[in-house]
């Protein structure tokens, strides 16, 4: 690929069609942070499961909230990413399973305001357990929810 | 994948259709007396709440009673006032306090901190103690700071010449000599009571045996069942005997969760509380009550309540204590709150009120719709509360049953035998008395 001055206006137009270079999806990294966050509430419920140590679950309390505020954001940049033509196709099965993880997971957030035993066990750390299993896969597929557009490929 | 998916989406809707329909409470009065109505527990998804609004009085406005009596405010502008307490020379000590205020621990306690705070909960104490002086019934002639500079107090009480004050860590005994305005001598510390960390029940009630001999304390739990761990709860939701001379200490009966007042039956001598039960498990759970308070009884906190009904937010469980515990004598209905507790000892505004005793009832702040907000009447016959609740001042409540005018919370009778309510968030102590004095 030649090199190119970057340009701000010119850039689209001065890339020779069928050469443009991919660009990084932003939303990526932060489903990838929130994922991590959320299957970590469930390593503290299954603790506070095991010992009944009150801080393990308001670690889970705080570890759900963050995880769906990261989430939130991932949302914000994933519609960036569709807005500014940086994705190619969308991965539904990805999107469907952090989809499905973090309603689970705010769901599970309200589960976590009760009080004491019941705000984990059961309701909590099944909702945290599903959650988790989702999460892996989505995981194990690289976080994406929609695939960055190749080289080449038009807008 | 899709139809795994879609299943999720009607488990989560069928999670949210729970959370939506989160029931509302029914009438209080099944509440009230030796066996109240008591549905089935309720582990909710959004803690239920109802947070009503507060506008204050306008100049001109005060709670409502019954024709024969009539209300009036002794005094208007004051720090959060919580307890009242009538000296032997007629004067009136407020007790103006507030929680010392405690870190949240959890994202829920922000929220549930910013919601109290719109019931009127989080304003500022005064931590100071004002005195009244109202020879000419209800028009006071002097008002002065009596002490100022305490740690969130509550309970008051004279025995002979000392003032004992308890503050939310410790008992402080006073010397006290008739007359005087204002508390010179530092005061002296009697016993430690339980307060941080957290210290979330922060009310330290207290009353004095009728010999003098031994004081009472009520120490409430630091959660509301136990989500702060068992560790914090040690020594608390009890209610403590405090030796008057040598401050030893020791947990006279345990279980009663907030024993936010004690006060002893004039006739029979025994010892009462009001306590507030737990919540978050249904509008009309758990009834707050008013229980004689017998030595080494266990009231149920946290495993049980209301007697043998286990509460499953707790872990582990503990079968031999439930097995133990004993029922409250009268229940006063959920989430009201009863703050105050006045045995009327005679014939204090009308024959109806000779036998029996006066309770302040808060008012809710997690039920739906709200209820407390008023003075009740418990009628008492040999010693103990029967029949129905009467009551006394209401009002607090604006006519749309949402917006709040004040809340009731000390009670006290004055010199002339006029009813003191006071009102800590109208900041008003309301004198109440017989408006044929004397019938």
């Amino acid at each position: 690929m030649p090199t190119q001055q970057p340009s701000p206006q010119g850039d689209q137009m001065r890339r020779p069609i069928g050469h443009s270079r991919a660009r990084a999806l932003l939303h990526r990294g932060f489903i990838g942070a929130g994922g991590v966050l959320l299957i970590a509430a469930f390593g503290t419920d299954y603790i506070y499961y095991t010992t009944a140590l009150w801080q393990w679950a308001n670690f889970s309390a705080w570890l759900i909230t963050f995880g769906l505020i990261v989430m939130f954001v991932a949302v914000l940049l994933l519609l960036i990413d569709f807005v500014t033509g940086r994705v190619g196709r969308p991965n539904i099965s990805s999107f469907i399973l952090v989809t499905a993880a973090t309603l689970l997971s705010l769901v599970n957030a309200f589960v976590h305001t009760r009080d004491a035993w019941t705000s984990v066990v059961p309701q909590g750390i099944f909702l945290s357990a599903v959650s988790t299993i989702l999460l892996v896969i989505a995981g194990a597929r690289g976080w994406s929810l929609a695939n960055s557009r190749a080289a080449g490929e038009r807008p | 994948m899709r139809m795994t998916d879609l299943r999720l989406i009607a488990a989560l809707s069928s999670f949210i259709g729970l959370a939506a329909c989160s029931s509302k409470g029914g009438d209080p009065a099944r509440q009230y007396g030796p066996d109240p109505y008591l549905p089935e527990p309720h582990q909710y998804l959004l803690p239920p709440m109802s947070v009503p609004k507060v506008i204050g009085w306008k100049v001109g406005e005060m709670p409502t009673v019954s024709a024969d009596l009539k209300v009036e405010a002794l005094a208007t502008g004051l720090e959060h006032p919580r307890t009242l307490y009538t000296l032997p020379t007629g004067d009136i000590l407020i007790v103006e306090s507030n929680g010392p205020g405690t870190e949240p621990y959890r994202p829920k306690d922000f929220i549930a901190g910013k919601v109290k705070a719109r019931a009127g909960a989080s304003e500022k104490g005064g931590n100071r103690i004002t005195l009244l002086r109202d020879s000419g019934g209800g028009k006071p002639e002097l008002r002065t700071v009596f002490i100022d500079h305490l740690n969130s107090p509550y309970g008051i009480v004279l025995v002979g010449d000392t003032l004992y004050i308890a503050n939310t860590d410790a008992i402080l005994a006073f010397n006290y000599v008739p007359g005087v305005t204002r508390l010179t001598s530092p005061g002296v510390k009697l016993a430690d009571l339980p307060a941080g960390p957290i210290d979330h029940h922060w009310t330290k009630s207290m009353t004095a045996s009728a010999d003098g001999s031994k004081l009472y304390v009520g120490v409430g739990s630091n959660s509301n069942i136990t989500e702060n761990g068992m560790a914090v709860e040690e020594g608390r939701a009890a209610i403590y005997e405090v030796d008057r001379l040598t401050g030893a200490k020791r947990i006279f009966a345990s279980g009663t969760r907030n024993p936010t007042s004690v006060a002893f039956e004039p006739q029979t001598k025994q010892l009462f509380a009001v306590v507030n039960e737990r919540d978050e498990i249904g509008p009309d759970l758990v009834p707050d009550y008013l229980s004689s308070i017998r030595e080494g009884g266990f009231y149920g906190w946290p495993y049980s309540y209301w007697g043998s009904h286990v509460d499953v937010r707790v872990h582990p469980q503990r079968p031999d204590l439930v097995a133990q515990a004993i029922k409250p004598d009268y229940g006063l209905s959920s989430h009201a709150a009863p703050l105050g507790l006045l045995f009327s000892g005679g014939q204090h505004l009308s024959p109806v009120f000779a036998n029996g005793a006066f309770i302040s009832e808060h008012g809710s702040w997690d039920r739906s719709p709200l209820n407390g907000y008023q003075v009740i009447f418990v009628p008492f016959m040999n010693g103990r509360p029967v029949g129905k609740p009467i009551a006394v001042v209401t009002g607090f409540l604006g006519q749309d049953n949402e917006t709040v005018h004040g809340r009731p919370v000390g009670l006290a009778f004055d010199r002339s035998g006029a009813l003191l309510v006071a009102d800590d968030v109208g900041n008003t102590v309301w004198r109440v008395s017989a408006t044929q004095p004397g019938t």
